[in-house]
């Protein structure tokens, strides 16, 4: 089976006006997401997280490297027919309303008829706005702004869903259903590549990570793993005294009122790692 | 490897939503105010030459003259403005809303948006233009019968051949298919100013250069023949190929907007044929598919 994602050694340099030397944003980035799977990039500002969400969708060029969809070369429209893409800070167009929006973005994909205007209700009930269908764009919060911009990444029916920073801006409320909406597509199979800064809440989401640092990956993995320490062991107690705690080792074979939950290595956090990974970083 | 649908560009009916949709974006801008503005100019023009009728020596053609040469003048300046602005406008405004990045992620070739956007803005110049065209010809026949009247009483006595010869007369300079001809003319010039907006606003991601420029070359267009026939035409000695060339190129580069200015000889009541209207036409074809062409080779290789 084709993956969803290819992205083998991406290249990416710009060259800034006024300066000699180009500059690199991506340098040889592989990263493969498996179909149904939640992937997030995660990195500081300029890292190269976008550049590498735009290589993918053919708004910027690499200059060597692969960027495939479902086995398509991305650079050809036809590999977009698979995709829906909420980019960072959407605007849309303002005189349009929430249901002429996903209409126009419908169309484009050769949605028409009866099967459109189902579709538009369906997507405009799934992120809430069915009530604020009818109004202009121009007249809607940054949650809800970022909401139609989620439906309308899905109005074909798309197998991968790109989202760059979907909760940029938002409330926590806001941002929360924007976590649940990505959990839902994760229910119906849909393969969710995201970047994020927000990396509670990529943990959450999230089945793998890599950490993008200054155009190269740095880390990259399942979240379990990546998140577990491998010379510590873990134990979790119920109704344990702190005296019990201190010699737990040795009584909890002996006690009887304690018990023994859970017993493996205990995690970091997302943050630490990534600040581990990016601005605390030894080596440069 | 999967096989997802074929986009192939230069698709009608994506076209077709851009351009729609251009439309729309452009009438919720209240670009249509202006016809407001159109309407109280040629109500106006015609109130303020009402005493015009009771001159005898004027005939009362003048009247009908100012009517035509105030609204193809106004026609003119409406679609060029129009034309200009409008294209200059769109497609930085997508790029800086990062409305595009939107529309380039969904199966849609970047010649299909170019074309749509294009031709969202000519389906308004057009509809303006035919609207504009409707109430020209309204208040022209309305007046056209009045002066009509007016000379018939005038001229009781005359015999009758001097009679119609006078009416004949009074007729062409009214809502005649020589006016609607000189439309169409204006139409087609838009259409090329158009074009040339939409190949700098390629090139440039400044709607203020791409603005300037726009009337620049517009500005050039209009005056370029004159300059190649000074030029090339005034050489003693015949020409010599490389200027031959070089006065070509500049036809190419800058298009020939002089060719479009038909409306002086309209307004004279001089007839406008359809040969002539087929010759526009397909002058404002090859500029128009000329720019969009290499607006297309520009816009292909741009990165966002």
């Amino acid at each position: 089976m084709d993956l969803a994602v290819e992205i083998q050694d991406l290249v990416k340099e710009f060259r800034p006006a006024g300066r000699k030397e180009p500059l690199r944003a991506v340098d040889k980035v592989s990263i493969h997401i498996a179909p149904g799977e939640v992937y997030g990039l995660i990195g500081p500002n300029g890292s190269g997280k976008s550049t590498t969400m735009k290589a993918l969708l053919g708004l910027v060029q690499p200059d060597s490297g692969i960027c495939r969809i479902f086995g398509n070369d991305s650079l050809r429209v036809d590999s977009r027919q698979d995709v829906g893409f909420l980019p960072e800070n959407p605007y849309f167009y303002k005189h349009l309303s929430g249901s002429e929006t996903l209409r126009f973005y419908g169309k484009l994909c050769g949605l028409r008829g009866a099967s459109l205007e189902v579709r538009v209700k369906e997507l405009l009930a799934l992120v809430d706005l069915a009530e604020a269908g009818n109004r202009r764009l121009g007249g809607y919060s940054k949650g809800m702004l970022q909401r139609i911009g989620l439906a309308q990444a899905l109005i074909q029916e798309p197998r991968l869903v790109i989202l760059d920073e979907p909760t940029a801006g938002v409330d926590p409320v806001g941002s929360r259903q924007i976590r649940d909406l990505i959990l839902d597509l994760k229910k119906r199979g849909i393969t969710v590549f995201l970047c994020s800064h927000l990396l509670e809440q990529v943990q959450e989401v999230c089945d793998r990570v890599g950490i993008i640092y200054r155009g190269r990956m740095v880390k990259e993995g399942p979240i379990e793993e990546l998140l577990s320490l491998g010379d510590q062991t873990e134990i979790v107690l119920r109704d344990a005294s702190p005296e019990l705690v201190a010699q737990v080792r040795e009584l909890i074979a002996k006690d009887g009122k304690a018990e023994l939950l859970r017993a493996g290595r205990p995690k970091t956090t997302l943050e630490r790692l990534f600040l581990q990974e990016t601005v605390d970083r030894r080596d440069p | 490897m999967s096989r997802p649908a074929k986009n192939r560009p230069l698709n009608p009916r994506r076209i077709g939503v851009i351009a729609g949709h251009t439309f729309t974006q452009l009438v919720r801008m209240k670009v249509f105010y202006f016809l407001a503005i159109f309407a109280v100019i040629i109500l106006g023009s015609n109130v303020f030459n009402i005493q015009d009728i009771g001159r005898p020596d004027l005939e009362g053609m003048d009247v009908l003259r100012m009517i035509r040469s105030t609204s193809l003048g106004t026609m003119t300046l409406f679609s060029v403005v129009m034309g200009v602005v409008a294209t200059a406008l769109l497609l930085p405004k997508d790029v800086e809303d990062r409305t595009l990045y939107t529309i380039l992620a969904k199966p849609v070739p970047r010649l299909d948006y170019l074309l749509g956007k294009l031709g969202g803005v000519l389906l308004l110049i057009f509809v303006s233009l035919l609207v504009m065209d409707l109430l020209m010809t309204g208040v022209l026949a309305v007046r056209t019968q009045m002066v009509l009247s007016e000379q018939a009483a005038r001229v009781a006595e005359w015999p009758k051949a001097e009679q119609e010869a006078l009416f004949a007369e009074i007729r062409s300079q009214g809502a005649t298919w020589s006016i609607h001809g000189a439309v169409v003319a204006v139409f087609l010039r838009a259409a090329v100013i158009a074009s040339t907006a939409l190949l700098l606003s390629t090139i440039s991601t400044s709607t203020l250069f791409t603005t300037i420029t726009s009337f620049v070359v517009y500005f050039i267009g209009n005056f370029q023949s004159d300059a190649r026939e000074f030029f090339l035409g005034g050489a003693s000695g015949g020409i010599s190929p490389l200027a031959k060339m070089a006065g070509l190129a500049v036809a190419v580069v800058f298009p020939d907007f002089q060719q479009f200015n038909v409306i002086d000889t309209v307004i004279e009541g001089q007839p406008f044929l359809a040969s002539d209207i087929g010759a526009l036409a397909g002058i404002a074809l090859f500029y128009v598919v000329l720019h969009s062409f290499v607006s297309w080779l520009v816009f292909a290789g741009k990165e966002f």
